[in-house]
């Protein structure tokens, strides 16, 4: 009877070559620090759903930010859960990029053929960084205000472009309402658009190229 | 890597794959559990610490400390190593290199190993950004805290740990002729808090001290701190200072002890830290003792240096004796020894023949006979110290600077000026506040006292004078907001209202009963409308009242509803919340009744298209609407039937016709000319031109 059903899906989807390729491919022995990998893709999605729900109430602007968050947290129906996951998915992303960075580094595995696979996710580790620089405006506490007021006055520093770069990054000469809007804007709409673009295609070349094999002794 | 090392590579991944295992599910599963446990800790995070929120974002309470979040800390403490202008080293050059070598990680790594045994240097490399993003993320973690060996030390080295290094790194470079005390005390730019609040006047001078020189406090803990706590030394007298530190000197308290001996520019150093280069403090503490609160001075600024650096007796006081009679001598004299206990009168004589050179400062005599001869002979009496001798170079500058800048009218002084012209009006002679002039049942709060002073930094009071207060009936100020103050007005008057703090005039809980109330209609317009729009109704920042275009176009509803409601953009706040509705009708035919002028009544009289019309056309439009095409200004005929956009005129009818809305502003396309509206006669002539139906007159 599956089968039948899954004849039928494959004559018209070609299912089967994806699951064939994809899943039922051989890959090398690992060991468990090969699951760093998908892990973070695990927490790339919690960060996704519980990011879309978290839409839905909040408001960005400055007069609503606060009581919107307030309201999340505190009133939403598991909102503390929605907010709290997100919140420490951002640490737990930033946590397993560094550490599967480090398992790519150790192994070797950033080395012929997966030059470009390595890219995209130096690529990625900056999203992230941007991600969690972005989203930590959004609640508009103080600690969220002055923490950004510090953390874009250093783009002030860069040579000849400084006041430009400080300028375009708050909107203006203080950090205001454009701000928080621009911040917005970046991390729901600008970031995760290049994420998945760049997460397409690192899981594209992981399964192209196939996982590295832990190298032995000597290789 | 070699084409052949290339080939073998993917041989012998094509074997390991061969002996491998299927992803689905043999792979999957590890990675599925894993994945799980990220899960479940990520709920079980949320469950038991959640996510914090804050207080909600203030910009005007900037004394929060600001954090990163703990994936910054290492970033944020790399800064501290790179203070100043080599900022742009932390900030940029060492993260971009980081990110740089890790992104060309592999062409950089071109070895065919991959056993990590085999590659030292990327082994190095990694356990190093390791450790120290480690090592300087726990560093952050651990500063949070009072660091506890700096405790039993320096003690203003640790006063500036705590309170300033998080944000200034190891050490602050002060451009010359900032008055850092004040910096300190009252915050400066955005992020930097006030610690008026939370430090000493004494903490905050050794800090001073310590940022403009922190070799002296070096020198400082090495020489003085096993006797001396910093703090309490840094108000020492400076003449005192110079006396203890003089080469071999006979410095009682110091006899019979074993100092180390320091050398000039030590000493120096020494001497800038506990008493920093702040022209304020100098003053006070060097000169205040004879000249008062401030010196009178005429001359540049390199007159006062010399006059200041050389001392002794630069000024000469006249004989008085057979200028001023008997009498009055006698009472200066008996004024000078005992100020308390004489005579008003005595006080006033003072005032008017002492006070142009001595200030408020009373002179003091030892006896009446004494003070008696002074004043009848003059000459030298009193010698300046030769200061160039006490104070270092630096104090010098700082103190001329000061001095120099005072007796030109300090921001204080102007601000007062400023102060009695915009503000006294609501808030009183002494910020006192009372009753709202034009609404009885509003009480203006005091903004004199000590509690809303402490409670509201320099920031916070210029926003709310330059921004104003619509909810509560007070209209912006600024520049930038439709008022008529620039900035450096509204700072004269932060710091005029600031000098209320060390001495509030007002304390709590204020007198409310105030002066009569404005309740009549010409009280509130000439309180309130007239600031901006003139006495009479002539304009100023806002419209003219006498115009009768502008009393043509504006209905008594409009004109009611913008006195209610304001005018968004502009300084015009709302009233309604402030004025009754039968106050507002009040205004609004007092307002009619301003049309024309005071003494003018009556029909404009007939306007002449080619006498009075055509001049404004001719200097005003014909340099680009001439033969350069679109509408012409160059004759009757060209400005009745030229124009790309239809007739720009329609006799009889001034606010539709193109030209009307151009010179008011009033159309789709913007202003004419682009430079800035016509004069109010200017525009009023053509428009009354129009509306006489245009006529070739």
């Amino acid at each position: 009877m599956s089968d039948r059903v899954g004849g039928w899906l494959d004559e018209r989807t070609g299912w089967r070559l994806v699951w064939d390729g994809v899943f039922l491919r051989q890959v090398p022995k690992v060991n468990w620090a090969y699951t760093l990998g998908s892990a973070t893709l695990i927490v790339v999605v919690n960060q996704i759903i519980t990011g879309i729900l978290l839409t839905i109430y909040y408001v960005p602007s400055v007069q609503d930010a606060y009581a919107t968050v307030d309201f999340i947290s505190h009133d939403l129906t598991a909102g503390w859960l929605i907010r709290g996951m997100h919140h420490w998915g951002a640490s737990a992303m930033v946590l397993l990029v560094g550490l599967h960075m480090v398992r790519v580094i150790y192994h070797g595995a950033y080395k012929f053929p997966r030059e470009i696979t390595w890219l995209s996710g130096v690529g990625l580790l900056v999203l992230t960084l941007a991600f969690g620089f972005t989203g930590y405006l959004l609640p508009w506490d103080q600690k969220a205000y002055w923490a950004t007021v510090v953390g874009t006055r250093m783009l002030e520093v860069t040579p000849l472009i400084g006041d430009w770069a400080l300028r375009v990054a708050r909107g203006g000469d203080d950090l205001s309402a454009v701000t928080l809007s621009r911040f917005y804007g970046i991390h729901v709409w600008v970031l995760p658009a290049i994420l998945l673009l760049l997460v397409g295609l690192h899981l594209y070349l992981v399964v192209r190229n196939g996982i590295s094999a832990p190298p032995k002794k000597g290789e | 890597m070699r084409e052949q090392d290339r080939r073998d590579y993917l041989e012998k991944y094509q074997e390991d794959k061969k002996r491998g295992i299927p992803f689905f599910p043999n792979a999957l599963f590890k990675d599925a559990i894993v994945s799980l446990l990220v899960f479940v800790a990520l709920v079980v995070l949320s469950a038991v610490i959640g996510a914090e929120l804050g207080d909600q974002a203030n910009p005007s309470d900037d004394s929060f400390t600001p954090r990163p979040e703990w994936y910054f800390l290492w970033l944020f403490q790399l800064l501290k190593f790179f203070p100043g202008n080599l900022e742009f080293v932390g900030v940029i050059i060492l993260p971009g290199a980081i990110l740089l070598i890790l992104a060309a990680l592999p062409w950089l790594d071109r070895s065919r190993t991959r056993n990590i045994r085999g590659r030292p240097i990327v082994l190095g490399f990694v356990v190093f950004l390791f450790l120290g993003v480690l090592g300087l993320t726990v560093q952050a973690l651990l500063a949070a805290e009072p660091p506890l060996e700096a405790a039993g030390g320096d003690p203003v080295a640790l006063l500036y740990t705590e309170n300033c290094s998080g944000c200034h790194g190891t050490s602050i470079a002060v451009p010359a002729g900032v008055n850092l005390g004040d910096v300190i005390s009252q915050g400066g730019h955005e992020g930097m808090p006030a610690w008026s609040g939370d430090l000493s006047s004494d903490e905050i001078d050794a800090l001073v001290g310590f940022v403009l020189s922190p070799n002296g406090s070096a020198v400082f803990q090495d020489s003085c701190s096993g006797c001396h706590q910093a703090v309490g030394l840094a108000a020492t007298q400076p003449l005192t200072l110079r006396a203890a530190l003089q080469p071999g000197s006979e410095f009682e308290p110091h006899a019979g002890l074993d100092l180390p001996s320091l050398d000039e520019s030590s000493a120096t150093a020494l001497v800038n830290f506990l008493i920093a280069p702040d022209g304020h403090r100098l003053f006070v503490l060097n000169c205040a003792a004879c000249h008062g609160n401030s010196a009178q001075f005429a001359g540049t600024r390199n007159e006062l240096l010399a006059i200041i650096e050389k001392g002794g007796g630069h000024l000469t006081m006249p004989a008085m004796g057979g200028v001023l009679p008997d009498a009055d001598i006698a009472a200066l004299a008996a004024y000078v020894v005992a100020p308390d206990t004489a005579p008003a009168s005595s006080a006033a004589l003072f005032e008017a023949d002492c006070a142009v050179c001595h200030g408020t400062r009373v002179p003091v005599a030892e006896s009446v006979e004494a003070a008696t001869e002074i004043i009848v002979k003059g000459g030298s009496h009193q010698t300046m110290p030769v200061w160039g001798d006490v104070l270092t170079a630096e104090q010098l500058d700082a103190l001329t600077d000061y001095a120099y800048e005072a007796s030109q009218g300090s921001p204080a002084v102007l601000g007062k000026t400023l102060f009695e012209q915009h503000c006294t009006v609501c808030h009183g002679e002494f910020g006192e506040g009372g009753a709202s002039p034009v609404d009885p049942s509003f009480t203006i709060g005091p903004i004199s006292t000590e509690q809303y002073l402490v409670t509201r930094d320099y920031i916070t009071i210029r926003a709310i004078i330059t921004q104003g207060q619509p909810d509560s009936g007070m209209s912006p100020f600024g520049l930038a907001f439709g008022g008529p103050l620039d900035a450096d007005e509204v700072g004269a008057i932060v710091a005029y209202i600031r000098s209320w703090q060390d001495n509030p005039p007002v304390e709590l809980p204020p007198a409310v009963e105030r002066a009569p109330l404005l309740v009549d209609v010409a009280d509130i317009y000439a309180g309130f409308c007239a600031q901006c729009h003139g006495a009479d109704g002539e304009g100023g920042i806002g419209p003219s009242f006498q115009s009768p275009e502008w009393q043509a176009i504006h209905s008594d509803s409009q004109l009611f509803e913008t006195i209610d409601l304001g005018h968004p953009a502009t300084a015009m706040i709302g009233w309604g919340d402030i004025l009754t509705d039968e106050q507002i009708s009040g205004l609004v035919e007092l307002i009619r009744s301003l049309q024309g002028g005071p003494g003018t009544p009556g029909p404009v009289a007939e306007v002449s298209f080619s006498g009075d019309v055509l001049p404004i056309f001719q200097s005003k439009c014909l340099a680009c609407h001439g033969a350069s095409g679109g509408w012409s200004a160059e004759s009757y005929q060209s400005v009745m039937a030229s124009g790309n956009s239809g007739p720009a005129v329609i006799p009889g009818d001034a606010e539709n016709s193109l030209l009307g809305q151009w010179l008011l502003g009033t159309g789709t396309g913007g202003f004419m000319p682009p430079s800035g509206s016509l004069p109010t006669t200017e525009v009023d002539a053509i428009l009354a031109w129009i509306r006489q139906g245009a006529p070739d007159n």
